[in-house]
């Protein structure tokens, strides 16, 4: 464990999945099942041995028959007691395998379909199908083993019985289905309630992970005892819904010393009878009695099994619809993309659009300029081929991307997102996705997204912890983090987007002068609007309108005395923008608060 | 800074109260047990009673009579295990729901400072993993271990009144028993505790595969997620073999300290027989007894470490309740509206200040933009300011009043902090608004979209106001959350506002969006910006230069321009003319 290869099950229907982890581990089920029918016909068996211990005569003291008839019932308890043993571990190891086979194909598969799967499923949904369904998959094989054992150990009692009297044999060959019918009629009202409180359960859960995720802006606004009535009144929406599966389950608990209970008194009743008329001995109807309460086992073995499948079958839909969810291409099961090695040091090569006409010269630091940072933004993601369309209008070197294929370009290209995810992890192995990096470029990485802070708040070092999706570093420190990330991977052609939009401004300035420095010689395109990093760049392509409406070195725009001039000192001389934005709501102009209350 | 933990004399004493404040229906739910399991008890008993008369030639009415008995015994039995299973799951149901309902009451009053400083994870922890886990010992485990107990000490007595010279045999498989459970009872908790972690981890890094999805594909990451996967699998799979192991101890020993006794009372009890001493019905009933109590006695060893683990949820749930309230309301009460701080200090850890004396004067309804690098103790003034934490030196007041002397409810219409942080509840839009005013009706509600230019778009939602958001419902952008949060300030009302880099979190496009928002609701009011956008500063009435602690150069842009210090550099850097 884990299977080194999760395989390629059918996602047609539930009972498909389950039978085809079911051939995956067929050696395993059929051992389970051999140990299960061992352990419950060696724990029926000990009823028949005190009834012969019975018969051997215990007024005459512990006689040679008796000795033999104990040391039987022992062989028989301690044979049990290797079965019952070896049957759990069996029985753990099926469980294991299909849960485990369950969770390893959801996980591999959310890494291969890009952000289609939360497009398609809510993120909370596909993580607790996860979480919760993949397990119970694995209950499936923990229970089904141990209904068959059940079914023969009683098949096994029903025969012996049938021997000793035909009435009684009859009894539990029909008596004991009816009750099982009858119980599987609650069964059902019963999981459905159940599962009414999981949800009632599982929408309070998210209640309180919502009071406690947005607790600070609780704190600083008030609404403390809105948001605690509300749990409150979701806690005892749960309580009344586990009240009412309390009223159904105990039933059914009732009726599972009801019905086994009336059976045991006809069994006595019944094999009394026969012991007065001497047909059979006081041993044979001690062995009546406790096949009778033996029984009780195999009739909880089904019903528990009817509630273990039917909540299976619903959690392998969910589970399906997961997997269904058609993956990017860029990695795939066929061809798994794994970026652990360094690119080879080919020629730095040039990145053209011919749709917007934007050409990124080979081996310079570029900076993409729009009035509309949508469609900038939106340029970054067609270079890489980031998101949907295969767009055969980006060339590189040359060659359109669709023909060098997804995964090439994975590997030549990394775009970069403003705001991407960090995940869990030591700072070491985080930053290095490509790995093969040592220390010092690591250091010297960080170096250049000035992110040396980090390493100081997150105790340890490089060896420091990076909690879920970096809550322990402030925004600025995750994007720096993010950036010095992107470096390291020593992309080909490395496009970043609004790289610095959440650092301050003495940083920004410092990051933008090593950043260029970092990238010399190679292909790097920046989408921003701040003239801290425009400073910085080799070359500026301001794109507007779905076209490259001027070009040239930040100095060379801002001076430029034509219409492109015009509308890059627009984008980027932000300050006028604000004055025009700020100036009919100033407050040294009129004091609307002047007005209300204070 | 972690979150408490009660220690063991809290949680004794928090158990006790729980039992006291419930103990009549505790006490019924133990009578109601007892009952079931001493019908339980008239089986075996009325078959040894069987036997004897066998042996010695009985009549049919005997039988029909000892029949009716047990009919009679499944009745009660039936009777008393349904009111009794009832009645423990909705003890149990109650229980759980008081327990959860104090933590997050706890939770939802927790200091301000306390907030901040902790950060979410380990609270998110305790309100999530550490309540279920809980949850399953109290609503479960406690009815358990009250029936199997019952049951076991029940059946116990009964075997003793049968025959106490035939029970005594019973003791032979007492030495086996209270060595398995207490070698396994010493290590399960460990164990099982090892073995959620390991789930935990492994949920956790899926679910960061699924909301990082978008990451993975960019930066090829599959194969690194997918290894992380099969690794955390691999410690899963490492503790259920640890658990597994301590269960293939426990497990054959409690099933031979069955076999033994049932063993020694059938030898034991024919030589009392044959001495005259008992009758062979007496020792059938100790013997069924004996196979009869492995149940409830394996259940009951499965509850205790389930219980040990609960204990341990129960006591970091419990922790939070210990946390001291970091101010107390006074009488005062300003009059005006100046925020004045005067020798401020701070410090996260003692003898090292983040702040160094800091006095600093807000000028009513002026713009004051607060720069300086990274670490060098903005967001920390920003939140002295705005009266999150008490200062460790100093003062900061309102018209002479500490801001930490105010109630919560009067320090918010003053001050409010804004973070780069946004958040969406789960709700209607209009319940996220709501949590500023709980008053407010949907006329001031849409008047505060509008005046934040939030309207348009929360009209065009399905259910407009009352659309259901946040996780689970209609996600929006966080451009529109922060949108919201500006919304709620406006309800607010507050005169002064402290901005932390309210926009830097946001995509940069989103941030330019918002901007025209937020200027609308700073008009009027005394602001602070923490910013890293110097066209913010350029704007301001006054920028102050923070650096290692302290204020280095305060005034108007222009001023500090021509002053030429570190301001001005940077200034000339970013405007290039």
């Amino acid at each position: 464990m884990p299977y080194a290869d999760p395989g390629r099950p059918p996602l047609t229907s539930a009972s498909a999945y389950l039978w085809w982890v079911a051939r995956g581990q067929a050696g395993l089920v059929g051992s389970c099942v051999a140990w299960s029918s061992l352990a419950f016909v060696s724990a029926a068996a000990l009823p028949y041995l005190l009834g012969v211990a019975v018969d051997a005569g215990l007024e005459r003291g512990p006689v040679r028959a008796l000795w033999s008839a104990v040391l039987l019932l022992l062989a028989v308890g301690l044979l049990g007691a290797l079965a019952n043993v070896m049957e759990h571990r069996r029985l753990v190891e099926g469980w294991i395998r299909a849960a485990f086979r369950s969770s390893q194909l959801l996980g591999h598969h959310v890494t291969r379909t890009g952000d289609a799967v939360t497009a398609e499923l809510p993120t909370g949904e596909v993580v607790a199908t996860v979480a919760s369904d993949s397990l119970r998959v694995g209950e499936v094989f923990w229970i089904l083993p141990r209904l068959v054992g059940a079914l023969v150990s009683y098949a096994v009692v029903a025969v012996l019985l049938l021997r000793a009297s035909v009435a009684l044999g009859l009894a539990v060959l029909v008596g004991l289905p009816t009750v099982a019918a009858m119980l599987a009629l609650i069964v059902r009202p019963l999981s459905r309630r159940e599962a009414d409180q999981r949800a009632a359960g599982g929408r309070l859960t998210t209640l309180g992970a919502d009071t406690v995720a947005g607790l600070r802006i609780l704190r600083g606004i008030g609404g403390e005892d809105v948001f605690a009535g509300r749990y409150r009144d979701q806690s005892q929406r749960v309580r009344r819904a586990g009240v009412r599966v309390a009223q159904t389950e105990s039933v059914l608990d009732a009726l599972k010393a009801l019905l086994p209970g009336l059976f045991l008194a006809a069994v006595v009743w019944y094999g009394a009878r026969l012991a007065i008329a001497g047909t059979i001995t006081p041993g044979e109807l001690v062995t009546f009695f406790g096949y009778a309460a033996f029984l009780t086992q195999p009739l909880d073995v089904a019903t528990e099994a009817l509630r273990i499948v039917t909540r299976a079958v619903v959690g392998v839909r969910r589970m399906l619809r997961v997997l269904s969810v058609p993956p990017t291409g860029a990695d795939t099961r066929e061809q798994p993309l794994d970026l652990g090695e360094r690119p080879p040091a080919t020629e730095a090569s040039s990145l053209v659009d011919e749709a917007t006409g934007v050409a990124l010269p080979a081996g310079r630091l570029t900076a993409v300029v729009s009035p509309d940072p949508d469609e900038s933004a939106a340029l970054a993601l067609r270079l890489g081929l980031l998101g949907s369309g295969h767009d055969r209008r980006v060339r590189l070197g040359g060659i359109p991307l669709a023909e060098l294929g997804l995964a090439e370009v994975r590997r030549r290209i990394v775009v970069a997102e403003s705001m991407p995810h960090l995940f869990t992890g030591s700072l070491r192995e985080e930053l290095d996705v490509r790995g093969g990096s040592d220390d010092a470029a690591k250091l010297a990485a960080l170096h250049v997204a000035d992110a040396h802070d980090v390493l100081e708040s997150v105790p340890g070092g490089l060896d420091g912890h990076v909690a879920e999706k970096g809550r322990s570093l402030s925004g600025g420190q995750r994007q720096r983090l993010a950036l010095a990330r992107a470096l390291l991977t020593e992309a080909e052609v490395l496009v970043l987007v609004e790289p610095t939009s959440a650092v301050d401004a003495h940083t920004e300035a410092r990051i933008a002068r090593r950043l260029a420095a970092a990238r010399a010689g190679r292909t790097t395109v920046v989408v921003t609007a701040s003239p801290l990093v425009l400073d910085h760049v080799d070359h500026v392509v301001l794109l507007a309108g779905g076209r490259v409406l001027a070009e040239g070195t930040h100095r060379g725009l801002l001076a430029a005395d034509d219409e492109g001039g015009r509308r890059y000192r627009g984008v980027v001389s932000r300050a006028a923008a604000e004055d025009d934005l700020i100036d009919p709501y100033d407050p040294r102009e009129e004091d609307p608060r002047a007005t209300a209350h204070r | 800074m972690r979150l408490p933990i009660a220690d063991a004399a809290t949680l004794r004493a928090h158990t006790l109260a729980l039992v006291r404040r419930h103990r009549r229906p505790l006490a019924g739910v133990l009578v109601l047990h007892a009952l079931a399991a001493l019908a339980g008890l008239a089986g075996p008993w009325l078959l040894g009673r069987l036997v004897d008369a066998v042996g010695r030639g009985t009549t049919v009415g005997f039988v029909d009579r000892a029949t009716a008995w047990l009919v009679a015994a499944v009745l009660v039995q039936t009777v008393a295990i349904r009111y009794a299973q009832r009645a423990s799951r909705v003890l149990g149901e109650t229980v759980f729901a008081d327990l959860r309902e104090e933590f997050v009451t706890t939770v939802t009053r927790l200091p301000l400072s306390v907030v901040e400083r902790a950060g979410t994870g380990d609270l998110l922890g305790r309100t999530t993993n550490d309540i279920d886990r809980a949850q399953h010992s109290v609503r479960f485990g406690v009815p358990r271990i009250l029936v199997t107990s019952a049951t076991v000490v029940l059946t116990a007595v009964a075997a003793v009144a049968v025959d106490w010279r035939v029970a005594v045999a019973l003791l032979v498989g007492v030495p086996t028993l209270t060595a398995t459970a207490r070698w396994y009872l010493h290590r399960a908790a460990a164990g099982y505790l090892r073995e959620s972690a390991a789930y935990a981890t492994l949920n956790g890094t899926i679910s960061e595969s699924v909301e990082g999805a978008r990451t993975t594909d960019a930066l090829g990451l599959g194969h690194r997620r997918r290894s992380r996967i099969d690794d955390d699998q691999r410690e899963a799979f490492a503790a259920e073999s640890r658990t597994l192991f301590l269960r293939t101890v426990l497990f054959p020993g409690v099933d031979v300290s069955f076999v033994l006794p049932v063993a020694a009372s059938l030898l034991w009890g024919a030589w009392l027989v044959s001495q005259g001493l008992s009758t062979a019905g007496a020792v059938t009933t100790v013997a069924v007894y004996a196979l009869q109590i492995r149940h409830p006695i394996g259940e009951l060893i499965y509850w205790l470490d389930e219980i040990q683990i609960g204990a341990t949820s129960l006591a970091r749930i419990l922790g939070v309740g210990s946390v001291e309230p970091d101010r107390t309301a006074g009488a005062e009460r300003p009059a005006g509206d100046q925020v004045v701080a005067s020798d401020l200090r701070y410090a996260y850890r003692e003898g090292h200040d983040v702040l160094h004396g800091i006095d600093l004067a807000l000028q009513p309804g002026e713009r004051l933009a607060v720069v300086g690098p990274s670490g060098a103790g903005k967001s920390t003034l920003g939140r002295m300011l705005a009266g999150i934490h008490p200062p460790t030196g100093g003062r900061v007041a309102i018209d002479g009043v500490r801001l930490v002397d105010l109630p919560l409810a009067e320090l918010r219409g003053h001050v409010a902090l804004v973070t780069q942080e946004h958040h969406v509840f789960v709700g209607t839009l209009a319940d996220n608004l709501r949590l500023a005013d709980t008053e407010a009706d949907d006329a001031a509600l849409r008047r505060a979209l509008a005046a934040v230019d939030a309207l348009a778009w929360v009209e065009a939602l399905p259910g407009g106001l009352s659309t259901e958001v946040g996780s689970g419902g209609v996600t929006l952008t966080p451009g529109q959350a922060q949108q919201v949060a500006l919304a709620r300030l406006v309800l607010l009302d507050p005169h002064t506002l402290v901005l932390d880099e309210a926009t830097s979190l946001l995509d940069p496009r989103a941030a330019r969006h918002l901007e025209q928002s937020l200027s609308r609701v700073l008009s009027g009011r005394t602001v602070v910006a923490i910013a890293h956008r110097l066209y913010t500063a350029h704007d301001a009435d006054r920028v102050a230069v923070v650096d290692d602690g302290r204020i280095r150069e305060i005034g108007p842009h222009e001023e500090l321009v021509a002053a030429g210090g570190d301001y001005a550099d940077l200034w000339r850097s970013w405007q290039q003319e």
